[in-house]
């Protein structure tokens, strides 16, 4: 990028910046892995997902606790502090309880008796608790929230490529379609070349399905001096095409930083003109982890043949068959999950598909909806909308673009035939 | 592998002295006292689903013994002497922690509630003391003052983690021989003999001489297999929880004027919860448990203008659970109309798991050897039939 | 740096603690969750919630095609209360004519 570089200030001191950068690329870029401490063993923790599903890249921003830096895009003197450390990270005593506790913390059944033993070890895990500190008040004259309501035939959760085949389809047959997505509009324009759907708003994560008041809530954070925005949509059909993500492979010290999620770092990379300059392996299995692994030029060993990850304060190494591999970076490249909390809200059908839980639907994408629990003890409501799923949210070994391009015909099919005519 | 928490594929006898319908804390508190008691009983739990999976498992984890009420207030004393042991007693942690509750009053109604309460209390020997707005900001520094006019505060008041309070009577119980069965829905019940008979959806059938009806909010369900009409009903409630964060709060603070409760776990976040005003469209005398955002809405507009630095804050999670309401906001216990053998530990009223340690001990004392209670007395599921029922309570909450 | 293997990096839960629950007869990923912390943290299970089914079915405790994941509760994202508490008004309050007395007993 050409723009003019930026400085961002973290713990203090000035981190030269990139336009675009999110708070995680530049600390990446400047090697501060370890942003965090775990709440228990107190482990040294940074980034993994780096597409905002995971919960350790969080910092305080901007006086704001628990931001996650890999969805934060920095702006010229923003104030990034770790958050959950006691002093300076290599010298933090409450490490030692990762020593301490070497065959686990029964939270449960630690120092339960005496009696007074338990009350001073409660006082005491009280004072390590939580992860950062109460924000700072909102600044007087700060824009005051925006309210929206919209009332669009379709709304369409997740403008990745399945989402903009199946909008765009809509759109060319005149539907009136609302799409939300919770990246911003350079993450989605690097990470796909399809066109973006036209009536798009980014940086606009939906946060709940309330099906009894027949609204999906969204919300957008404060930009760049902006305001807050919420947003209530109440649409005659929902698409759910939130897509896919990678969990967590279970390998010993799997948690160091510098352990990051293989197409999080490939997306991010794209984002910001970057290249991964870390010595670096991945691990993963299957075609799509030797995909990547071509992609970012890295060498890639399969999960079973890792015997441990190494470091002390981040990724050091990895012992593979016996042998250690020096290396900084470790991307994991699991099978990835569907993305479906939000269509379980809305009651759609879930099914384990190896790595995460689908959402089952008819061949033209109808979700099933979950049977009624049995305390659902009055009338059925009608549900106040039809749902829909196409992409890896029901199938991650589908062609997303074909799959949204399949769906959208069938949600056409459907409208046409409940138009009077 | 242990059945200390329950299975699905626990072996059930045939006969059985106590069958115990709910593994909520009170029958799992209720089935350790009795095997305590009276080790020789065969006394089983049944649960539904797994532990903690209803009310137990979804309160905001309260213990108070500021109420309106002198039987209540002398009962919340017990009940919280005997948590301060507990954890010792049941062996896991239980994180219970006296910071107190703080009752907060706006207008002229509340702070007279206030007045008449202490007054209760310094009689009953509860330690509250009364406390201007401004002691009120010592013990809740971010609270905005504007509009307080009297505060309460009790330091024995305090909260615990509701889960494992549920899993210590368990796996109590189960050491001292009783047998818990989750995962096992009670789907018939008729009268043999004596006792009952107990079809359960694993298509088991047992018998019970006695048999304790502790599943609250869902015991009408129960109760109408035996033409029992009892007049407890569900109450649809929400909390949500926060980000954790350091420890900012100490008390438990409760609004009077809206409902707002709130206070800040072992872990950090802010659990809280609100009453909230009947609004067209929504029904709330249900057992579904759905999250509302009205619900969050409302508590976030009521919470911010009390506790203005929570606007920055955010909410991690919703839920909802049934508080298990009784008309005169008394418990509903003890041998129902008709039925001497089907006995009730309902109608708790969204109180019931702080008051269960002593609620709990009371009746496995009645069941074991027949000892009454004046609270016992006034909990009589047969008040309702001759309408005697009196309304002495008004610090329902939530 | 002791070796830990997690499977909920948010609440620190190992695959040792995993293996306790399991040993206290627990096997569905409700009673899991409660009884280990996973998946109770910032990322509420997004990212350990796949993994604890595949090891369930993995070691024979569950059926795949049984198995669900633990209730989806919201906000699926972290949402401030400034920000809802402006909602509340235009969308949530009750009208003076629908809202009856308020209750003497909250």
């Amino acid at each position: 990028m050409d723009a003019e570089p930026l400085t961002i200030y973290f713990d203090g001191d000035p981190l030269p910046a990139r336009p675009g950068d999110t708070v995680s690329a530049a600390l990446l870029r400047a090697g501060h892995l370890a942003t965090t401490r775990s709440p228990k063993y107190r482990r040294p923790r940074g980034p993994y997902c780096l597409i905002g599903e995971c919960g350790t890249c969080q910092l305080r921003i901007a006086g704001q606790p628990n931001l996650r830096a890999c969805l934060t895009v920095v702006q010229e003197g923003l104030v990034v502090e770790s958050q959950n450390a006691w002093g300076p990270a290599g010298l933090d005593p409450t490490r030692l309880v990762d020593h301490l506790f070497r065959r686990g913390f029964d939270h449960h059944h630690f120092l339960v008796r005496p009696r007074l033993a338990n009350v001073a070890m409660q006082a005491i895990a009280r004072t390590m608790t939580g992860f950062g500190v109460l924000p700072e008040l909102p600044r007087p004259g700060a824009p005051p929230p925006e309210l929206h309501e919209h009332v669009p035939t379709v709304l369409v959760l997740g403008a990745g490529p399945a989402g903009r085949a199946l909008t765009g389809a809509l759109e060319a047959a005149g539907v009136d379609v609302l799409a939300l997505d919770r990246r911003d509009r350079l993450g989605l324009s690097r990470w796909h070349p399809a066109p973006l759907p036209q009536r798009l708003l980014v940086d606009t994560g939906a946060f709940g399905v309330y099906a009894p008041e027949r609204l999906i809530a969204a919300a957008s954070p404060p930009l760049a001096g902006g305001s807050p925005r919420l947003h209530l949509v109440r649409p005659k059909h929902i698409v759910f095409a939130t897509g896919a993500r990678e969990g967590m492979i279970p390998l010993l010290n799997n948690d160091l930083p510098g352990v990051l999620a293989a197409r999080g770092l490939a997306h991010l990379l794209e984002r910001t003109d970057s290249q991964l300059t870390a010595p670096c392996v991945l691990l993963g299995d299957g075609e799509e982890a030797e995909a990547l692994a071509a992609q970012l030029g890295v060498h890639r060993y399969a999960p079973a043949d890792v015997e441990r990850i190494l470091g002390r304060d981040h990724v050091e190494g990895i012992v593979v068959a016996g042998r250690t591999i020096p290396c900084g970076v470790i991307l994991l490249a699991p099978t990835r999950a569907p993305i479906s909390e939000l269509a379980a809200q809305a009651g759609a059908q879930l099914r384990f598909d190896g790595a995460g839980f689908a959402v089952l639907t008819d061949p033209d994408g109808r979700a099933l909806l979950a049977p009624r629990p049995p305390d659902a003890d009055d009338d059925p409501a009608e549900p106040p909308w039809q749902i829909w799923a196409c992409g890896h949210v029901r199938n991650t070994s589908v062609d997303p673009t074909a799959d949204g391009l399949a769906v959208a015909a069938a949600l056409l099919a459907e409208l046409a035939a409940s138009e009077p005519s | 592998m242990s059945a200390a928490l329950g299975s699905a594929a626990l072996a059930l006898p045939a006969e059985l002295d106590l069958a115990v319908i709910g593994g909520g804390v009170m029958g799992l508190a209720t089935a350790y006292n009795l095997a305590l008691l009276a080790p020789a009983l065969k006394i089983a739990v049944i649960e539904r689903s797994y532990l903690v999976s209803g009310a137990s498992g979804r309160n905001g984890g309260g213990l108070r013994m500021q109420w309106g009420d002198r039987g209540n207030v002398a009962l919340m004393i017990e009940s919280i002497g005997l948590c301060k042991r507990l954890a010792q007693e049941l062996g896991i942690n239980l994180w219970f922690r006296q910071g107190g509750y703080l009752f907060l009053a706006r207008s002229a109604a509340a702070e007279a509630r206030l007045h008449r309460n202490a007054e209760l209390h310094r009689e009953v020997g509860a330690p509250t003391r009364l406390l201007t707005p401004a002691d009120a900001l010592t013990i809740a520094p971010h609270l905005c003052a504007e509009h307080l006019r009297l505060a309460s505060f009790n330091p024995e008041d305090g909260v615990v983690f509701p889960w494992p309070f549920v899993w210590g009577y368990a796996a109590k119980a189960v050491e001292r021989g009783v047998l818990l069965r989750t995962h096992t829905e009670v789907q018939g019940v008729s009268p043999a003999g004596d006792g009952y008979r107990l079809d359960l959806s694993s298509g088991e059938q047992i018998r019970a001489a006695r048999v304790l009806n502790a599943t609250g909010a869902w015991s009408g369900h129960l109760n109408r297999h035996l033409g029992i009409d009892l007049p407890n009903h569900p109450h649809r409630h929400e909390i949500f929880s926060s980000e954790p964060l350091r420890p900012f709060l100490d008390p438990l603070v409760v609004d009077l004027d809206s409902g707002l409760y709130f206070s800040q776990s072992t872990r950090g976040e802010l659990v809280t919860g609100i009453s909230l005003p009947e609004l067209v469209g929504y029904r709330d005398d249900t057992l579904k448990q759905h999250s509302t955002l009205r619900f969050l809405t409302t508590i976030a507009a009521t919470l911010t203008a009390l506790m203005p630095i929570t606007a920055g804050l955010k909410v991690l999670r919703q839920w909802a659970g049934p508080y298990d309401v009784s008309p005169d906001g008394d418990a509903i216990v003890g041998p129902s109309p008709g039925h001497p053998n089907f006995w009730q530990i309902c109608g708790f009223t969204g109180h019931g798991f702080m008051m269960a340690p002593a609620a709990a001990r009371l009746v496995a004392r009645w069941l074991a050897r027949g000892e009454g209670h004046p609270m016992l007395t006034r909990w009589d599921p047969s008040r309702f039939l001759s309408g005697a029922a009196a309304r002495r309570e008004d610090m329902i909450i939530g | 740096m002791t070796a830990r293997a997690f499977l909920c990096r948010c609440e620190d839960v190992t695959l040792g603690e995993i293996d306790r629950a399991i040993d206290r007869g627990l096997t569905t990923i409700e009673e899991i969750k409660r009884y280990t912390g996973l998946g109770t943290g910032p990322c509420q299970g997004k990212e350990c919630t796949g993994a604890l089914a595949r090891l369930l079915v993995d070691r024979g405790l569950a059926r795949a095609d049984a198995l669900q994941p633990f209730t989806a509760r919201p906000p699926a994202e972290p949402i401030t209360l400034g920000l809802l508490a402006a909602a509340r008004a235009p969308f949530f309050a009750a009208r003076p004519e629908e809202d009856p007395d308020p209750k003497d007993t909250p």
